[in-house]
């Protein structure tokens, strides 16, 4: 023990049990495995979040690939028939540093494609781009041939491409859309406007989830309107027609119609002269389909009656100048006979009754002197003098010195026979209910009552007796038009443009319909050329085939005539 | 019992290893299934809406009309005239009572061996 202790400062022997020393051992290798389980997670938790950050590279050619399968709603007409839908068609592009040969990729795509041209098509592959357009909205046969040349660097992506199944028919309603699919003119433009555009820049706009579109269009008449007007046109060897039909009660276009037109599918077709839609951009002189409106607004004002007489003994002076009647009957003449007689005399004297200032009025009143408010953004101003002088309001009562559009004419005309409501026109569905809250009141019921009788009785023995010929037991009646074109600013008298202003069945209403047929020729010898010769008998035409689809039953008796125009007026 | 329980923690962790290996195989089998499917449903969509095209090309007016023209001979159509259409209004009224003391004298000439349409026809010169 003394040995033990004598032992100057030294280290203590610390002697540790072999458990202890273990139980140390293990712990430092605990300590090192979990820095290794901590090191092992940390590297697993890391690269979690370098996954949550990356962005997917989407960017096709400045556009997401979102936008080239963005689909647009189908649009149907009235039944349900559709007008235009979407398709899904192959779209060639290319990868080009991934090409490995580009001349012989380009020599194998030009047997296919034969239209590419070649120095482009090699310019187009040379590079180190990774995407490139080659040639868009292919069809599947093409496809499979590309796809089995088996170049690598050259794929197939599907796009949404619009289509329009009724080709030429609904042109102008539909309008078109670029290679984008994006609306470009008609109806396609103004969807656009509304909420497409909207749903495809959030990228919604995919599959076939969106609801159909639903055109007032009725596509049965569409076609008859575009087969008769084609055939007036070859008829009558016109420069252009048109015409629109529509529902007098709820403002709906049943058709509407304007040759020379485009056909949708190839959207190039729309830029040849002369397509545009003459029924909304195109203004015209109404001629004496404005002698309605000049008598309406008269009636309705009281200035003149149904039994008032009008002196059209002699023309109307106005300093040098003289306006007499084109079918002259120079007698005194009752107020159906000016009409009827379509005296231009006659309607300057019931005009005079109201004066130019309620008549410069009754025109705002009609809506003529203002943009129609429509769907089509292929619109135009009419151009109706703000105030009249003593000449000018003479000529306007019988349409010229004036210029609006068929539609305005259209709408004017559905007010007239309607029961007095003025109702803006729409393509889009819309029911009684919700139209009469857009009613506006223009003229009283009896007024309407009285221009249906005028209408009906000029195609019982005026102007619209051939037109009454070809729509024999539908109760047609209407208006013609003929007016002299301005040719390098004088009124031409061998080019007219004629007008057939129309409403139908006139025992209880239900469409109006304006047809211009410009520039026409007689068809033989023995058939004129004033408006009820072509407009007036391509309306009979329409409404011969059309009646029957919309639910209009022809009636033969004279009994019913009777009703619509009192023995009194005739 | 440390032993015993490591070895059965082994045994665990690899089972749970081959475990998570099969999930793994057979999420990327599925995920190569849902591949393909999607590629066969936007397939099919393309080729239903090409056939949704054509079959609106064929309802279309403007499709049926020429059809209907060129076989007009052969199928004996024109457009409907006017004078082609009746109501249910037009149609006679049924007789109030059937003529059955006519009907009794007809049954009866008959049986008698008389015709009165064999009359007719023999006064017109037929037969």
């Amino acid at each position: 023990m003394m040995a033990v202790t004598a032992e100057p400062l030294a280290q203590p022997i610390a002697l540790d049990g072999t458990r202890k020393q273990r139980g140390n051992l293990t712990r430092a290798r605990i300590r090192w495995m979990v820095l290794a389980v901590v090191l092992g997670f940390a590297v697993v938790g890391g690269r979690l979040v370098q996954l949550g950050m990356v962005v997917q590279d989407d960017t096709i050619e400045g556009q997401t690939r979102d936008a080239i399968t963005a689909s647009r709603p189908p649009i149907l007409d009235r039944n349900g028939l559709e007008m235009a839908v979407d398709i899904r068609v192959p779209s060639l592009y290319a990868e080009p540093r991934r090409i490995i040969d580009v001349n012989e990729a380009v020599r194998k795509l030009r047997t296919v494609l034969p239209e590419l041209d070649e120095k482009w098509l090699k310019d187009r592959l040379t590079g180190d781009q990774g995407f490139v357009w080659v040639q868009r909205e292919l069809t599947p046969a093409i496809q499979d041939a590309v796809m089995r040349l088996g170049i690598p660097g050259i794929d197939f992506i599907t796009e949404s491409k619009r289509f329009y199944p009724g080709m030429s028919e609904a042109s102008h309603i539909l309008g078109s859309t670029n290679v984008d699919n994006q609306g470009i003119a008609g109806i396609e433009r103004h969807m656009d406007r509304e909420s497409v555009a909207l749903l495809q820049n959030l990228g919604l706009a995919r599959g076939n989830a969106l609801t159909p579109v639903e055109l007032s269009v009725d596509m049965r008449v569409q076609h008859i309107m575009h087969e008769q007007l084609v055939d007036a046109m070859t008829r009558y060897q016109a420069i252009a027609a048109a015409g629109a039909m529509m529902d007098i009660y709820t403002g709906e276009i049943i058709g509407l119609v304007s040759i020379p037109d485009f056909n949708p599918n190839e959207p190039a077709s729309a830029l040849v002269k002369d397509t545009f839609n003459r029924i909304t951009s195109g203004i015209f002189e109404p001629g004496s389909t404005f002698k309605t409106v000049t008598i309406a607004g008269a009636l309705d004002a009281g200035t003149a009656s149904m039994s008032d007489t009008f002196d059209a003994r002699y023309g109307v002076r106005f300093g040098r100048y003289t306006i007499d009647d084109f079918h002259g009957k120079h007698r005194i003449l009752s107020l159906p006979e000016v009409y009827k007689y379509s005296s231009n005399i006659g309607t300057i004297r019931i005009m005079q009754t109201m004066g130019k200032e309620a008549f410069r009025a009754f025109l705002t009143r009609m809506h003529f002197d203002k943009r129609m408010e429509f769907e089509l953004p292929e619109m135009r101003v009419p151009t109706v003098p703000k105030e009249f002088s003593e000449v000018s309001a003479a000529t306007a009562s019988f349409g010229h010195g004036l210029s609006v559009s068929p539609l305005h004419l259209l709408a004017a005309y559905a007010a007239f026979t309607n029961g007095g409501n003025y109702i803006e026109p729409t393509l889009y569905k819309r029911d009684v209910a919700d139209a009469e809250k857009l009613y506006e009141r223009v003229i009283q019921p009896q007024t309407s009552m009285a221009i249906r009788s005028l209408m009906r009785l000029n195609a019982l023995e005026g102007s619209g007796s051939q037109m009454d010929k070809e729509a024999l037991g539908y109760r047609v009646g209407g208006k013609t038009g003929t007016a002299e074109k301005v040719i390098n600013g004088r009124y031409s008298n061998n080019k007219n443009t004629n007008f057939f202003a129309s409403a139908f069945p006139l025992d209880n209403p239900r469409y109006a319909m304006v047809i211009v047929v410009d520039e026409p020729q007689p068809e033989n010898a023995q058939s004129g050329e004033t408006a009820g010769w072509n407009a007036g008998m391509v309306t009979g035409r329409i409404v011969q085939r059309v009646a029957p689809m919309l639910g209009i039953a022809p009636d033969f008796s004279e009994a019913l005539d009777e009703q619509i125009v009192p023995q009194a007026i005739r | 019992m440390i032993r015993s329980l490591n070895i059965l923690l082994i045994f665990t962790s690899v089972a749970m290893l081959a475990g998570v290996y099969a999930i793994k195989f057979s999420i990327e089998g599925t995920a190569s299934e849902r591949t393909a499917l999607t590629e066969q449903i936007s397939d099919q969509e393309a080729q239903l809406s090409l056939l949704k095209a054509d079959w609106a090309v064929l309802n279309q007016p403007g499709y049926i009309d020429p059809i209907i023209k060129r076989h007009q001979e052969e199928l004996g159509v024109v457009p409907v005239k006017q004078e082609q259409f009746g109501s249910f209004a037009d149609l006679p009224m049924r007789p109030a009572k059937p003529d059955t003391a006519a009907m009794d004298a007809l049954f009866q000439a008959i049986d008698e061996g008389v015709d009165p349409i064999d009359a007719i026809l023999e006064l017109e010169g037929i037969e």
